[in-house]
């Protein structure tokens, strides 16, 4: 008798459980992020990739960066680009908003028309350091509402379209919040409901779970292809993986190794992108830590690494060598190797030469380097080649393994004589100032940041290029900057590391896949799912 | 018994507290500083040093740990450092998935488990014992995570029959379920392999016992000597080590809900470390332990209530 109950539970508990899945909604995409969960939905403190792609979805800036191609910008919440005027001495640009766009409706806030009213409030919320995680990027701007549909922007130093617009664009401090939303809600409601005028609207949020998207059936570009998103947060790639070969979910973050890549590859109905922009690993020499401080032993470092060696790490097409700090491929400003092999200053590999530098300088028989990794892979790698590399020349370096974010303290703290950073940043500008302007210097610097090397040479060129409103001209003084960068070999660009996707192979994105600063594939109104 | 259970309990509590004063000290050691991880590489250190000061993190630590036992006395466990939201609420989502993934699991250990080392004992050093102890090694030698990942890619994606990760939703019990097969599985065959070998042993050595050939010799059938004479008597260490195994088991959900990304509390704590959400890891290891302490007590009890001598 017990045994037949316990046959007939066993039996009814495998029917419940092999029962067919009951069908999902219609033209929901499923999107597996590598992560445990979100860090913040408040634009203006998203800075990881899971939130930057999440809020790429909600929100607006007055313009965009083109869907695949982040180096086009296009009209966004402003119908048009606009041409920066000078009044009393200082730089102005006035932007003419959109008629109808409608802020999404949120708890307790019925939707309503987006006016100048909410830039001036999103742009100064930008501004503040308690407010946003990009103030430092706002300081000498001020913002004025004229009339309901008319923003005006006053620099206090005039800037090139190139460095304005990414401020105002669809990205960090440039997305727009609905400013009776964000009051409604708080610092602290912001985090976990956002509301913008984008394609996709907030529905829900689950910890460490996932975030459920809805079509903003008003957006004003048209109502989106697909009915909604729903993100889900898993951590471990081989979750992901198998989730999309199950058709659990439609799109994933990939590992950026190419072993990985052909795998999926061979995998039908599944399609892997593989794009920009590509996050730069540059090698930073500290040049007042002893024997760095001899120019002919940092030479020599350069001259004993092999880029095809880092590349080879990660295979060709997910990692490129780059040969300048700003990388060519995606940015003005940067320097390509035949720019620069003339000069003899992309560093070609010369283990002999190094050996001779090295000699020159009084260590024929090369030093020991003490220096932390983090854990993560695409940094551990490439601590471990370059410690494999130079021990060919003499060099030992002894590497010590740390968790992530303690490598940071460590490295803004000159515990790295040698420090690979991997980072991707919206200009040239940005990037010559985080990583070799001397107010940047780690430690000492007046407001420190990245300059591992403690380079002061170059402030000047990195100034004048900032203010530098002709083009041409503004290029030519980053590529000189980059020039006394590599004769002074203060820092050696490695590679940049693009983005791999997997997809199913229904998924259409709408756009073509070149670069993207959000770091996802970019999901709009015109992503759909093919039957 | 109830004097028993009393003094259980009362036992239970300077354990629990000792592990919760452990557990706060613990997480403030992990490297790294939430402040950091939340905002990002990017974010200026004027940015980051608001950040903290926001978090409440400049406190002295006696202060935090004050604070926090307080908070603790009170049922509140506080909000996530990083997203701001409850982690009561969160650990109320999350508990389910958790227990249902354990409570079935050690029911699929035990199911399979005893009857599989009982059979094995009687037949022993015959085909069944041998296929018996090769597939308990095996399971012991497997971690759940890989086993959690053969099982997918045999059960979700060669043959399609379940789903390969998630909780399913609350609201549909089917879905539950199904979502539940293979996370529970996996941890069920993985415990199967121990209570299986243990039980085998635990059976030999009673039934060389000279109770049990008296019994034999009063005529009693073999299944009642098998299993209210030999049986009964192994079961004391049985239900020891299945305790500690429920324990052990409750650490290798963690994996396995990573693996098959189910939102239990496993997920939940490996994405507070990630995050370094020191109040949302210290409140999940509360419950962890609170866990812990009530398989250990419930052990405790079972074996007084299975062999008598103990309550004495």
């Amino acid at each position: 008798m017990t045994g037949k109950l316990v046959l007939a539970i066993l039996l009814t508990a495998a029917g419940l459980a092999l029962a067919p899945t009951p069908g999902r909604a219609a033209g929901i995409l499923r999107f597996g992020q590598n992560a445990a969960d979100i860090g913040s939905l408040d634009p203006h403190f998203a800075t990881g990739t899971q939130d930057r792609s999440l809020v790429d979805m909600v929100f607006n800036g007055l313009v965009r960066y083109k869907p695949g191609d982040g180096s086009v910008f296009e009209p966004d919440l402003a119908p048009s680009l606009p041409a920066p005027k000078t009044e009393g001495g200082k730089q102005t640009w006035t932007f003419q908003l959109r008629k109808g766009v409608q802020c999404h409706a949120a708890d307790g806030v019925p939707a309503y028309e987006l006016t100048s009213e909410d830039v001036v409030y999103s742009l100064q919320k930008s501004a503040d350091k308690n407010r946003s995680a990009y103030a430092a990027d706002y300081t000498g701007m001020t913002v004025e509402a004229p009339d309901a549909q008319t923003v005006k922007i006053t620099l206090d130093k005039p800037l090139s379209p190139v460095l304005f617009f990414p401020k105002v664009a669809n990205y960090s401090g440039g997305f727009i919040v609905c400013k009776r939303a964000a009051e409604k809600l708080g610092a602290a409601g912001l985090k976990t409901r956002p509301v913008g005028t984008g394609p996709f609207m907030f529905k829900s949020y689950s910890p460490q779970e996932r975030v459920q998207l809805v079509a903003n059936p008003a957006y004003f570009r048209g109502k989106p292809q697909l009915d909604g998103i729903d993100f889900r947060y898993m951590p471990d790639l081989s979750s992901r993986e198998l989730a999309l070969r199950n058709g659990q979910l439609e799109v994933i973050n990939g590992a950026p190794d190419k072993a990985w890549v052909d795998k999926m590859k061979g995998v039908a109905a599944v399609k892997v992108d593989v794009f920009g922009v590509g996050e730069v690993a540059v090698l930073n020499l500290r040049t007042t830590a002893p024997p760095l401080d001899k120019v002919e032993v940092r030479k020599a470092i350069a001259h004993a690494l092999d880029r095809e060696e880092f590349q080879a790490l990660f295979g060709r097409g997910i990692a490129e060598n780059v040969y300048s700090p700003v990388p060519a491929r995606f940015l003005p400003g940067g320097l390509t190797r035949e720019e620069l092999a003339p000069k003899g200053l992309d560093y070609p590999t010369d283990r002999e030469k190094a050996k001779k530098l090295l000699a020159q300088a009084g260590f024929p028989n090369g030093f020991p380097l003490e220096m932390n990794t983090s854990e993560m892979t695409s940094y551990r790698v490439l601590y471990e080649s370059m410690q494999a590399q130079l021990a060919k020349v003499g060099i030992h370096v002894n590497v010590r393994m740390v968790d992530h974010s303690t490598m940071h303290s460590l490295i803004r703290k000159d515990a790295n004589p040698l420090v690979i950073y991997i980072a991707w940043r919206p200009n040239a500008d940005v990037y010559l100032t985080q990583f070799f302007h001397s107010d940047s210097i780690v430690v000492t610097g007046k407001k420190p940041n990245t300059n591992f090397a403690h380079y002061d040479k170059i402030d000047d060129l990195i100034e004048r290029a900032r203010v530098e409103t002709d083009a041409a001209k503004q290029v030519a003084l980053w590529k000189q900057a980059q020039l006394r960068i590599l004769e002074d070999m203060v820092a050696y660009p490695i590679q940049y590391q693009n983005q791999v996707y997997a997809r199913s192979a229904a998924v259409d994105y709408g756009h073509d896949l070149v670069s993207v600063l959000a770091l996802y594939p970019g999901i709009t109104e015109k992503t759909r799912l093919l039957k | 018994m109830v004097r028993y259970v009393a003094q259980r309990l009362l036992f239970s509590i300077p354990v629990f507290l000792g592990v919760v004063t452990i557990v706060f000290f613990v997480v403030r050691v992990i490297p790294g500083d939430p402040a950091t991880a939340a905002l990002g590489d990017y974010a200026s250190k004027e940015a980051v040093e608001a950040l903290r000061q926001r978090m409440g993190l400049e406190a002295p630590l006696p202060v935090q740990y004050l604070r926090f036992l307080g908070d603790l006395l009170r049922g509140d466990l506080g909000v996530s450092l990083i997203t701001g939201a409850s982690i009561r609420e969160q650990i109320t989502h999350a508990l389910p998935y958790t227990l249902e993934l354990t409570v079935v699991a050690i029911l699929i250990g035990s199911v399979l488990g005893i009857p599989i080392g009982v059979h094995t004992a009687i037949r022993r050093n015959r085909l069944a014992d041998y296929v018996g102890r090769v597939l308990s090694l095996t399971g012991l030698s497997v971690p759940a995570f890989y086993l959690g990942i053969l099982l997918i890619l045999l059960l979700a994606i060669r043959f399609q029959w379940l789903p390969a990760v998630g909780g399913g939703g609350r609201d549909d019990l089917a879905e539950t379920a199904r979502h539940l097969v293979l996370p529970a599985l996996t941890l069920g065959l993985v415990m199967t392999a121990s209570v299986a070998r243990l039980t085998r042993s635990a059976m030999l050595n009673v039934l060389g016992q000279d109770y049990v050939r008296t019994a034999r010799a009063k005529g009693l059938r073999e299944a009642v000597v098998r299993l209210r004479h030999a049986l009964r008597s192994a079961l004391i260490p049985i239900v020891s080590i299945t305790g500690i195994w429920a324990v052990s088991l409750v650490g290798d959900s963690v994996t396995v809900e990573v693996v098959f990304a189910r939102p239990g509390l496993g997920k939940m704590m490996v994405g507070a470390i990630l995050q370094r959400d020191y109040t949302a890891l210290q409140s999940i290891m509360v419950v962890y332990t609170a866990f812990v302490v009530a398989i250990n007590l419930a052990t405790d009890l079972i074996y007084g209530w299975v062999d008598p001598r103990i309550r004495h």
